[in-house]
């Protein structure tokens, strides 16, 4: 023991102290420097969309950790971003009180950070089923192993996502709903009918702006795989995978047949839902998914397998696109085919 | 140069090896850390597969809880960092220390018992990250009970470590010692630090703070835990493999002492999109452009080193794993700055290309060097030679292309995705895509697990069939 207290007290002095103990004070220095300090001067105040949460979100919260769902999703939107919640950056303060924080270093799917009141509560009981329900590509996994409990926190969670902003996101969809729902419950027509309602006049009575071509139909059942079909199913009767999960249900494209504008026009009313989805209901959105042509292609999709009328040949005063006006010429060998001669409007 | 730091140690030569329990005889610890680590690296890229699985074919395990994505992922990652990589690494030193300071290792039951705390931690985290209980940040996400088994571990190695260096006969302190009991000190700071261990629940801080505290752990589990440890055992196996003294001391020196100022800054590069103080990010940047510097001066000092000798490295099969190592080294560390760089980015952030960065950095560069280091030390803890050759070698070669394909394929799918993010593309949009990628990934993954399969049964039968080196 001696011979150890002789070594350790030579050791005291020696180079190897000098390292051992030297290194530790510039490892603190440098935490000092890069953690305390920047901590220390930070301000903590909470943001203005900021807001505590309540018991049932706090148990989605612990669920969407547990899981690991910080791994694919990301809680920030930065100044490049185009996706959901791009309207709001990221401050410091929207993460006020959060424990541990959930910033998140990869998006393999969307950022969250903005999430409350995108979707309707019942679109996102279908995703957590399963994601391919409402997003036929997703790489989400299936979280009906939850059970209904946690899945209706997660859901709480999701929708107070963006704090104040998502309570505003969310009131919207509430008022949507009541009407939506009280159309669903009168019948499918008047469902149409109230649903055509919402739909700005100048948009209803608006033809396709994009010819119905073979090629612009092969485009937009390309798009309607890839959004469309877990709703609305491959046959467009409104009942794909998830429409079991979703109140009022997907809409039967069918019927739009017997709703024609002036017995000629769908187009417009067609671009126009799936441009700005129809809020209250499980049908989002799809303008930042969605370019211009990529909605007219899938809304011809629509017109010329599901409705079984095109109106994409009544005239219009527009001057249109160089490849797609007469002098363009026939842009197939095979013509459209024709619509049907009999009108089965009411 | 003050002196050769080769050295041939005496007290082993032709010692009989001491009798006693098996946890007491000389490198015994040393033995169990290695094994620990093959085996670990074999159940951790298991995990990797799972987690690869999910991105090719989401309902491949549908509905079962403890193989979720989220969670599998989260045992891939801990698995392989601390059961793998700094098991084998520890392993490797706990036989370098003593050899380079000419004495024996301070207390061989100490570092066994270090081993269970640190195995028993390892389990006790993953079973939890598979049953939900984690703390969800990244690289911290053992829960507590497992985050104390592991720092009881950290303390017990580095009381070893520095008690070694005290009981020393070689005055020269070698930089391999140096850089194993700096890093084991430092982590036993750093580790509580960063995994917020003053708040058991959560083991995470309020607010944005927290993610600053996080990312200064973050890097630092790799900057102040695994590159010194791999970087001293390659100190130590340049000179011994080249057989010549090594470059320059001061060089070792000046590599030392930056990285250590230099690494401790870098955390909040990952945070530069975030809504962090903007100096911090500024200071982050800088130093991630000065950490070329140690790397550069360690680099320059082990392959001048082995100038002119490099023959002897590709006819060694541990020797070329460990040169393969700092090559990967080289490589993630010109691409470390570089992307911490503002402007790459807004285009790197958030996609495959940080996992590619992340796969070369723990399994090129340490998972390699501790591999090297582990086949090079087998044959001295265990008194047999490595069981086969051609199984190191096949090993070699499989976890070598696997991480090639890693590595070009998470690159250009990362900037595919995030120039489609930067041009206005959802991320579903770009989530198609990556089915290609997701499918060659989960083919190189596979190289890799298969190599990790092979180096657990080379390991084993090393020690229960390798050839007996004659005394």
């Amino acid at each position: 023991m001696s011979a150890l207290w002789t070594k350790t007290r030579a050791f005291v002095g020696s180079p190897a102290a000098v390292i051992v103990a030297g290194s530790m004070l510039v490892l603190v220095a440098a935490t000092f420097a890069t953690v305390l300090w920047p901590v220390y001067t930070m301000k903590h105040k909470p943001s203005s969309l900021w807001r505590p949460n309540r018991t049932l979100e706090d148990e989605g919260r612990l669920r969407y950790i547990a899981n690991g769902c910080t791994y694919c999703h990301s809680q920030y939107v930065r100044p490049q971003d185009w996706g959901i919640g791009a309207e709001r950056i990221a401050e410091s303060g929207d993460y006020h009180q959060q424990q541990p924080h959930l910033l998140g270093s990869e998006r393999t799917g969307p950022d969250l950070s903005q999430e409350g009141g995108e979707h309707s509560d019942d679109w996102h009981l279908a995703h957590f089923i399963n994601p391919r329900f409402t997003r036929p590509r997703s790489l989400m996994p299936r979280f009906a192993f939850e059970g209904d409990r946690n899945i209706k926190a997660l859901v709480a969670y999701m929708q107070s996502l963006g704090g104040k902003n998502a309570d505003a996101r969310v009131a919207a969809q509430k008022r949507f709903h009541a009407e939506a729902i009280a159309a669903y419950r009168k019948g499918p027509d008047e469902n149409i009918e109230w649903l055509h309602s919402r739909v700005p006049r100048s948009w209803r009575a608006m033809p396709t702006e994009s010819p119905v071509t073979d090629a612009s139909v092969a485009r937009g059942e390309k798009v309607y795989q890839d959004y469309c079909i877990g709703c609305h199913g491959p046959v467009g009767d409104g009942e794909g995978p998830a429409a079991r999960y979703l109140e009022p249900r997907p809409v039967n494209f069918t019927t739009l047949r017997r709703h024609l504008i002036d017995r000629k026009y769908i187009g417009g009313i067609l671009y126009y839902q799936i441009m700005n989805g129809i809020t209250g209901t499980a049908m989002p959105y799809f303008k930042k998914d969605l370019e211009s042509a990529k909605i007219w292609d899938v809304s011809n999709y629509l017109e010329r397998n599901f409705i079984g009328h095109t109106d994409d040949k009544y005239p219009d005063v527009g001057i249109p696109a160089s490849y797609e006006g007469k002098e363009a010429g026939p842009v197939t060998d095979q013509p459209a085919p024709e619509p049907p001669s009999r009108s089965v409007a009411p | 140069m003050l002196r050769d730091p080769l050295f041939v140690p005496k007290h082993t030569k032709g010692r009989p090896m001491p009798e006693g329990r098996f946890w007491e005889k000389e490198y015994s610890s040393a033995r169990v850390w290695l094994a620990g680590g093959a085996v670990w690296m074999a159940i951790g890229t298991l995990a990797g597969l799972g987690s690869a699985i999910h991105l090719v074919a989401p309902d491949f395990f549908a509905n079962i809880p403890w193989l979720e994505f989220g969670r599998i992922r989260q045992v891939h990652v801990n698995t392989v960092l601390f059961g793998f990589v700094v098991q084998m690494l520890i392993g490797c030193a706990l036989y370098i220390m003593p050899r380079v300071l000419a004495t024996k290792l301070f207390s061989e039951p100490l570092a066994n018992l270090a081993a269970l705390f640190f195995n028993a931690g390892v389990v006790l985290g993953d079973i939890g990250l598979m049953a939900g209980y984690t703390q969800g940040r990244e690289y911290a996400e053992y829960i507590f009970p497992a985050d104390v088994l592991l720092v009881i571990a950290l303390v017990m190695v580095a009381v070893n470590m520095v008690m070694t260096l005290v009981r020393r006969n070689e005055q020269l302190l070698y930089v391999s010692s140096w850089y194993f009991a700096g890093a084991i000190v430092w982590t036993v700071f750093m580790y509580p630090l960063g995994n917020v261990m003053w708040h058991p629940a959560t083991g995470a801080e309020t607010g944005i703070t927290d993610a600053i505290f996080l990312w200064f752990y973050g890097h630092n589990v790799f900057g102040l835990l695994v590159t010194p440890l791999a970087v001293g055992i390659a100190y130590y196996m340049f000179p011994r493999i080249a057989g010549a003294p090594l470059y320059s001391q001061a060089l070792s020196i000046i590599g030392f002492w930056s990285l250590l100022l230099f690494y401790t800054h870098i955390g909040a590069h990952h945070l530069i999109q975030a809504p962090i103080p903007t100096w911090l990010k500024t200071v982050s940047i800088i130093d991630s452009f000065a950490m070329m510097l140690p790397v550069a001066t360690v680099l320059v000092n082990q392959w001048y080193t082995a100038r002119g000798r490099f023959g002897r490295f590709l006819t060694n099969p541990s020797a070329k794993l460990m040169l393969v190592g700092t090559i990967w080294y080289a490589i993630v560390c010109i691409q470390g700055p570089l992307q911490s760089l503002a402007v790459v980015q807004r285009v790197t952030h958030f996609n495959n290309w940080v996992v590619g960065h992340a796969h070369i950095a723990v399994l090129g560069f340490t998972g390699f060097i501790a591999l090297g280091g582990m086949y090079y030390v087998l044959p001295y803890v265990t008194g047999r030679r490595v069981y086969s050759e051609k199984l190191i070698n096949i090993q070699y070669w499989l976890i070598l292309l696997g991480l090639l394909d890693f590595f070009i394929v998470l690159t250009i799918a990362g900037l595919i995705q995030g120039q489609d993010w930067l041009n206005g593309a959802t991320v579903y949009r770009t989530v198609p895509q990556m089915k290609p990628y997701m499918t060659l990934r989960l083919a190189g993954g596979l190289m890799i697990i298969t190599g990790a399969f092979v180096g657990v049964y080379n390991v084993l039968m090393t020690f229960r069939k390798g050839e007996p080196i004659n005394p």
